[in-house]
């Protein structure tokens, strides 16, 4: 019989430890263990002879660490390893009962954003470990110790994308039930789930007893077979050596425990051996085993957070969206990827629980964008994402890239959109909103919007959806056109709910285009459209009346334990009218206006003050002052006292820091009254941390001071090849470079991308910064000048363009 | 708090560029308190160490299968039979909010940077401070601690203890090509162990051979 049709039918068991057993057998710390399997061949077959001879249906290859950031022959260490590990179970009879598990542990490197590995990589990394091993003959894919769900998912695509072999994922978690990476069980079994993998479970971290409440809680939310694999006990060092001191009869009764709570697979990790495996084979296969039973949860995921559709209504952040925003679709053009992260923290602040992401513009690459935009959003904000497109390209990349399970906008009743999205989903997993429109148009009525949901539900089950992952849009319209429209959607929502026992989402906004006061008919409607069971509601929570709405249903509905949210979120409410507290702190401005309300332009930026000095500049424009003289008179003079008080001493960072701030806050008032028109910049200047290094701190003040004296800066961020900073400087024709490298280490790189600018585009100036950086070194590489802070490079750059 | 250990502010006003006694604008000191509460919080520390005989033989250090040749490490050593190695990390949480804190406020950026380097330090006084109590029971005092990349100790040696401690899989930190670690707010050490007690030894940046061009050195 196959593993698949014996997964969650039956006990079946894992092996237990082989790292732990090859260093008895002599491996030192540091040796790279799978090169054992062309110079000790006998050993591992021995290993693995001795797990099939205790009963162990599942056995690993011994390619934990196999990949190619360690080994230059990848696949013949593989191969070697699956032939090893199929002739130990050919030798031990169980050919027809046991399976040969392509074993595939984490790459060891971090990825990107926080670390350097980039997603695509890491698929591909684990593309040649899995082909391999396919081919050699492995029955199934094991990926396991994974401690970033990332990493997981990058392992599972590899998997799905390169053989049709069954894929069991455990990953580790600490005592809270966390990854290293913050993600909660709940939360990786989503992703997993939806990514369609055969088994879940967790393995490594700790001894049986601790696993307890982790497995409980797999157990709770997980519709496939649970795999638990503990240590025997915690690692503990005794004179220089690890040992662990929980012993074959301990083990196998604890375990025995486990298997009780719904648990279909079982076996060991570090310390265990083939012992542990005999012992707990004994206990375990006597006792009755119970099938997986479906779980109906609907979760959202982000690499951390965990959002459940259903309990409570879920607010959806509708502010990244170029329709209608002039200042928005610049950014795009612009590729002011800053402005939309600040659109979706701002959301963050004011109680969004999800961010829905629309990047959409003719004139753009929409699917580099998407892909970009998630993954930077996704470096910065630990909410979920709602990606928003009707480019199947930008779709596919979105999801395939995101950390999590994403949710998806959207899908409809249209075949030729059905077979576009629907295999995306199956392939990446996700919540899929569904408009119950179709060939035929837009419904008028309820029925008629209900009969289309049918068809999107029954086409998630001919895709392999769970219908709990699908969430049908009431579709709002506005009442201006048709005053009968939002009690179709009203029912609409209401039917989604009782006769599907599904989830429904709307647009709330559009029920009042061309109406005025529209802020009071959407709050109103959202009310209502939440007391007719609405899960999701699609709105801007920077909009007080729309969050007054929310919060008050879920204070009067039970929905908000002892009204605390409420309590926090209205505290200062005066009752004019004026909301306070909740939506009014900006993201990241701690500073509040203390006294603040009469400052000048020029003086609430010397002083730092963020919200004065956007609120004068805006007092400057609607008094009809030139923009670029408010810029000139009162921003420039401002900034420089501050500058010059910095470069004397009696200034110290933190203070030179918020004027810009507050400088930069009043550009933005600018950038928002000029959006369509060009704007006067002194000069282009490129920006980058150097290949190597990931500390970017101060090429960031950097940027923000260049910008705020009328420089256009290209940031190509952190860790750039020397290559891609000469194309960039050359596609623009850029006059001045600035580096900046943190270590000695990467002074390196420094020196290599100056020497390939200087072979490439030698007019263009190279500046140079850094904490290590010193005049004499920056003279060593061949560096133009050396700015040893912010000021002193937009001097030197004002002297290049020629500024006075 | 998750962090263990509470953030010094003095500490964080130092990283921050503040030297000697200076006015704190009430504004930034609101930054400042609000960093340092956020990753009290929200850090999620980790720390792996491991116990190993040492020699000391001239400039060379021997240690489990490596020979370390450092000036600076092997004064620091002198007379030590043991000596622990460590890795600890403030986590990917610090990270974030540094980099999220750069997109909307550099100034907040810049509290958050500080903070964060407190916070790993502060943390790593806490397990230096377990570590010389457990020894001292046994009979063993510990020295200051000292990390690669500190004075004449070579960063290259981050590969040994990377090696030695199985870092990246028992606390998540990677080590780049570069011989960077991320997440950032990470530390590597050795702490040495000798059954003499030494007074008074000198310690930090008074110690390190880098103090006259550093721009974090305790200078007053």
């Amino acid at each position: 019989m196959s593993l698949k049709e014996r997964l969650g039918k039956e006990w079946l068991f894992c092996d237990g430890g082989t790292g732990t057993i090859l260093q008895e057998k002599g491996l030192k710390g540091g040796e790279l263990p799978e090169t054992w399997n062309l110079t000790r061949r006998d050993d591992i077959k021995a290993v693995a002879r001795a797990y099939f001879d205790a009963g162990c249906n599942i056995v690993n290859t011994n390619t934990f660490g196999a990949n190619s950031f360690k080994y230059d022959n990848v696949s013949e260490i593989v191969t070697a390893a699956v032939k090893i590990c199929q002739e130990a179970r050919h030798e031990a009879g169980r050919d027809n009962d046991a399976y040969v598990a392509i074993d595939i542990g984490p790459t060891g490197k971090l990825l990107a954003p926080m670390g350097d590995l980039p997603f695509n990589d890491a698929v591909r990394i684990f593309s040649e470990v899995i082909k391999a091993g396919a081919e050699a003959g492995g029955d199934l894919v094991l990926i396991e110790t994974m401690s970033d769900s990332y990493e997981a998912k990058a392992a599972v695509i590899a998997a799905h994308e390169t053989c049709d072999l069954p894929v069991i994922v455990t990953t580790v978690y600490d005592e809270s039930g966390k990854l290293l990476t913050g993600g909660s069980v709940e939360g990786t079994v989503a992703m997993l789930e939806g990514l369609k993998v055969d088994a879940i479970g967790v393995n490594c971290g700790f001894g049986p007893d601790k696993m307890i409440p982790i497995v409980k809680r797999l157990a709770a939310c997980c519709s496939l077979p649970i795999v638990v694999n503990p240590n025997a006990g915690l690692p503990r060092t005794e004179g220089g050596k690890t040992v662990f001191d929980v012993g074959p009869d301990e083990f196998s009764s604890i375990m025995k425990e486990i298997a009780s709570l719904g648990v279909h697979v079982m076996g060991g990790c570090c310390g265990t051996t083939p012992a542990h495996m005999a012992a707990l084979i004994k206990e375990v296969s006597p006792l009755p085993f119970k099938e997986p039973v479906k779980k109906h949860g609907t979760y959202v995921t982000s690499f951390s957070e965990c959002v459940e559709i259903g309990p409570k209504p879920v607010i959806i952040g509708e502010r990244i969206n170029p329709t209608g925003k002039k200042r928005f679709k610049q950014a795009l053009r612009d590729n002011d990827v800053d402005y939309i992260l600040t659109e979706g923290l701002k959301q963050e602040e004011a109680g969004a629980h999800i961010l829905d992401v629309n990047v959409g513009l003719p004139e753009i690459d929409e699917p580099s964008m998407m892909e970009n935009i998630v993954f930077k959003l996704q470096s910065v904000t630990t909410l979920p994402l709602q990606l928003d497109t009707t480019d199947i390209e930008a779709l596919e990349r979105g999801m395939r890239i995101y950390n999590g399970k994403p949710m998806i906008n959207s899908v409809n009743g249209k075949r030729e959109i059905i077979e576009a999205v629907m295999p995306l989903v199956a392939k990446y997993g996700g919540v899929l909103v569904g408009l119950p429109l179709d060939e035929d148009g837009i419904p008028e009525t309820s029925d008629g919007r209900i009969k289309v949901a049918q068809k999107i539900y029954e086409a998630a089950d001919e895709y392999g959806i769970s219908r709990d992952d699908i969430v049908i849009d009431g579709l709002a319209m506005t009442i201006s056109s048709d005053s009968t429209s939002a009690i179709a959607t009203l029912d609409t929502v209401r039917r989604i709910r009782d006769e599907f026992n599904g989830h429904s989402i709307l647009g709330v906004s559009n029920i009042s285009f061309g109406l005025p006061a529209r802020e009071l008919i959407n709050s109103h409607f959202l009310t209502m459209a939440m007391q007719n069971g609405l899960s999701c509601a699609i709105i801007n929570p920077c909009n007080d009346h729309m969050m007054a709405s929310y919060r008050s249903y879920c204070a009067l509905m039970n929905k908000d334990p002892q009204c605390l949210g409420f309590i926090n979120a209205y505290s200062e409410y005066k009752s004019d009218g004026t909301f306070g507290g909740a939506s009014a702190g900006a993201a990241g401005t701690a500073a509040s206006a203390t006294s603040s309300a009469k400052l000048s332009l020029a003086e609430s930026i010397e002083r730092g003050v963020t919200g004065r000095a956007a609120e004068a500049m805006q007092e400057g424009i609607s008094a009809g002052t030139d923009p670029l003289e408010l810029i000139n008179s009162e921003l420039i003079p401002a900034l420089d006292k501050v500058g010059q008080g910095f470069e004397k001493g009696t200034v110290f960072l933190p203070q030179l820091l918020m004027s810009a701030d507050a400088a930069k806050a009043a550009f933005e008032v600018v950038k928002q009254s000029m959006a369509d028109k060009p704007r006067q910049v002194k000069g282009k200047v490129i920006l980058a941390t150097v290949k190597g290094d990931i500390h970017d701190i101060g090429k960031n003040i950097v940027k923000v001071m260049l910008e705020n004296y009328g420089y256009d800066v290209i940031d190509l961020g952190k860790d750039v090849a020397p290559e891609t900073i000469v194309d960039a400087a050359i596609k623009d024709d850029v006059k001045v470079v600035g580096l900046s490298a943190l270590m000695t280490t990467t002074v390196v790189s420094m020196e290599e991308t100056i020497k390939l600018l200087r072979e490439k585009k030698p007019d263009t100036k190279v500046v140079v910064g850094g904490a290590v950086m010193t005049q004499e070194y920056a003279d060593k590489i061949g560096a133009d000048a050396y700015s040893k802070d912010a000021m002193q490079t937009v001097r030197y750059c004002d002297e290049v363009f020629g500024v006075q | 708090m998750p962090l263990g250990v509470s953030i010094p502010e003095n500490e964080v006003k130092r990283y921050m560029g503040y030297r000697g006694p200076v006015d704190v604008s009430p504004e930034t000191d609101a930054m400042i308190k609000k960093a340092v509460s956020f990753l009290e919080k929200g850090c999620s520390p980790k720390y792996v160490s491991k116990a190993f005989p040492v020699t000391v033989e001239g400039y060379s250090v021997k240690l489990a299968d490596i020979v370390i040749e450092s000036r600076a490490l092997a004064r620091n050593l002198a007379g030590c039979t043991e000596c622990v190695l460590f890795a600890a990390t403030a986590g990917m949480a610090c990270d974030m909010l540094i980099k999220r804190a750069a997109v909307t406020s550099s100034a907040y950026a810049s509290c958050c940077q500080a903070a964060g380097a407190a916070a790993i330090e502060a943390y790593c006084d806490l397990i230096n401070e377990k570590i010389k109590s457990e020894y001292e029971a046994k009979g063993l005092f510990a020295r200051p601690r000292f990390s690669p990349g500190y004075g004449d100790l070579s960063l290259e040696h981050q590969k040994d203890w990377f090696r030695l401690l199985d870092i990246t899989r028992n606390t998540g930190i990677e080590l780049t090509d570069s011989l960077l670690m991320v997440p950032t707010k990470s530390v590597t050490a050795i702490i040495g162990l000798s059954p003499d007690r030494l007074p008074c030894v000198k310690q930090g940046c008074e110690a390190c051979t880098m103090s006259q061009t550093c721009a974090f050195s305790r200078k007053e």
